[in-house]
């Protein structure tokens, strides 16, 4: 029997060509530089040495924090948000625009207007609430230990809530408003019609939603890299940042490639379970 | 909640998203004293474009923003010109075994790769073959990276096309390549645009790889620029913030040409809007 190339394969192989050498081989090549050490011969001491690396935890344990606490964050006020423009009767898009602005903006000019509002001596973050009679001088934003992650959680929220807030904006123009109505005649209360009605049809924006967001942040590097470097100490080191720095600062390259198959790995099996939770839910 | 409410919550909402971005335009256009003055000057201050030139004015910024306008258009261009096709095969042709949805799957299984797990194997790989800090060689990685943004894109908009309307080109000799341009091409254009309004926002966004593969000032990039200034001792505020509005202006008046499309292009396609 004689196997067809189908007829489309030639407009389709130049893509394929391309995502080859520049997806698929360099994998592999990861794989390689991973399982080599110094002089060329196969090692495993690369994703051994990950089982006792304090930073490498620290940093695993960080990524995990900051993406559950802004992926909750953003999407209560992303959905409150998208609730409240959408019932508003007048100038909607009006608002609509201005909240999606920080969402377009280089991630790299959101981060230096936030380093310009959180320094703790001359931004205006602090400046303000001075103003308002507050006592500013144990506030220190990204500059404390105990407030940098949450500093940067705070940037991320304010950055990319408007994503959330597009998308379910989007679901909720797309619901039609006879059910809705029905309900009201029927003597539903607001709660009533927005839990059985609404929040059921807007199910797979939410889920796209949480879906996309949760996969740019597990990755999140852009903010942190310009806001916090990572410190104070290891305050807000996540594993993007430790394996840029494993890599471009240690010249390190084999075990940057094993953290980065094992984030692979990692946010594969996240994103999949994440699926499937919210398939079954 | 009683309509007053309601647009007083709307109004802090949006002057939440707003302050940040404002702030940062007055810090651009405030002289050295004006720049950190206790109590903060929201608007009373002496507006100044010395910055602007001291940023753009034959500094080192008017080379970065040069360098990021060249690789955010040769980017998206090859990508184009690589995915478009790609999507018209995958949305026209008969393929056997789903071969479309497979392939198609593949394809943007490739965008959601983490950027810093290739970006080690693609570091050594430029640098073997001689291409770290060009613009050439990070014009390769983001064509790369738009790739299959495009094929996604496009294959829906393509799907909108009904097929009589190339197939009526062809009864009257056209051939495949020629009905594609002359007939499907004009009818998805908006859809071509906003792709490519895509493309180019994220080239001119993007700071990892950007940042790794382009150490030289001949080659860095705006947002490179940029971040290099900040991690410096002593940071030049008013130029940085200048560069920094010379940077979002771009994609702000992109993005409102492209609106449309907005939900469409960051959903990947999966919402048609």
């Amino acid at each position: 029997m004689k196997t067809r190339v189908p007829a489309g394969f030639a407009w389709v192989a130049p893509s394929i060509a391309v995502l080859l050498a520049l997806s698929i081989y360099p994998l592999i090549f990861a794989v390689k530089v991973a399982l080599t050490d110094a002089s060329g011969a196969a090692t495993f001491a690369n994703f051994a040495r990950l089982a006792h690396d304090r930073v490498f935890a620290t940093a695993a344990v960080q990524t995990v924090l900051f993406t559950a606490a802004a992926l909750a964050v953003e999407f209560a006020l992303g959905l409150a948000l998208a609730l409240l423009v959408d019932s508003l009767a007048r100038a909607r898009s009006l608002f609509r625009a201005a909240i999606l602005v920080p969402m377009l903006l280089p991630p790299v000019v959101a981060a230096v207007a936030w380093r310009l509002i959180y320094n703790p001596q001359f931004g205006v973050l602090n400046g303000t609430l001075r103003r308002m009679g507050l006592n500013t001088a144990a506030l220190t934003w990204t500059d404390g230990d105990s407030s940098a992650l949450l500093s940067v959680i705070l940037v991320d929220v304010w950055e990319w809530t408007p994503f959330i807030f597009l998308l379910l904006s989007a679901g909720l123009q797309a619901i039609p408003q006879e059910p809705l109505e029905a309900a009201r005649i029927d003597g539903a209360s607001g709660w009533q019609s927005f839990r059985d009605i609404t929040l059921p049809l807007l199910k797979p924006a939410i889920v796209l939603a949480l879906l996309l967001r949760a996969m740019d942040l597990v990755r999140i590097f852009d903010q942190i890299f310009i806001l916090t470097q990572g410190g104070p100490g290891t305050a807000t080191e996540t594993v993007s940042l430790y394996i840029y720095r494993t890599a471009f600062r240690f010249s390190n390259f084999g075990y940057a490639a094993a953290m980065s198959f094992v984030l692979l790995v990692a946010t594969v099996m996240f994103s999949r379970s994440l699926m499937k939770a919210m398939k079954t839910r | 909640m009683k309509t007053t409410v309601r647009y007083f919550a709307s109004i802090v909402a949006a002057l939440a998203a707003l302050a940040p971005v404002y702030w940062l335009i007055t810090i651009s256009l405030k002289r050295e004293v004006d720049q950190f003055a206790y109590p903060p000057r929201w608007i009373a201050f002496h507006a100044t474009l010395q910055h602007y030139a001291e940023a753009f004015g034959g500094g080192s910024f008017a080379i970065y923003f040069l360098n990021s306008v060249a690789l955010a258009g040769m980017s998206t261009l090859a990508a184009l010109l690589i995915g478009v096709p790609a999507a018209y095969g995958l949305a026209r042709f008969e393929w056997p075994r789903r071969w479309d949805q497979r392939v198609g799957d593949w394809i943007l299984s490739t965008r959601m790769l983490p950027p810093i797990v290739t970006i080690v194997p693609l570091f050594l790989m430029l640098r073997g073959v001689g291409l770290i800090n060009t613009l050439a060689g990070l014009a390769i990685v983001y064509t790369g990276f738009n790739l299959p943004f495009v094929v996604w894109m496009m294959r829906g908009f393509f799907d909108e096309v009904p097929r009589e309307m190339e197939e009526a080109a062809m009864l009257d000799g056209d051939s495949r390549a020629g009905a594609l341009l002359r007939i499907v091409l004009p009818l998805v254009k908006p859809g071509l645009a906003a792709t490519a309004v895509f493309c180019l926002v994220f080239a001119w966004n993007e700071f990892l790889f950007a940042l790794i593969l382009t150490q030289t000032e001949a080659a860095m990039t705006l947002p490179v620029g940029i971040a290099s200034r900040v991690t410096q001792y002593e940071i030049q505020w008013g130029a940085m913030s200048a560069a920094g509005v010379v940077a979002m202006l771009p994609v702000l008046v992109f993005a409102s040409a492209a609106q449309k499309y907005l939900v469409r292009g960051l959903s990947l396609g999966a919402v048609k809007g």
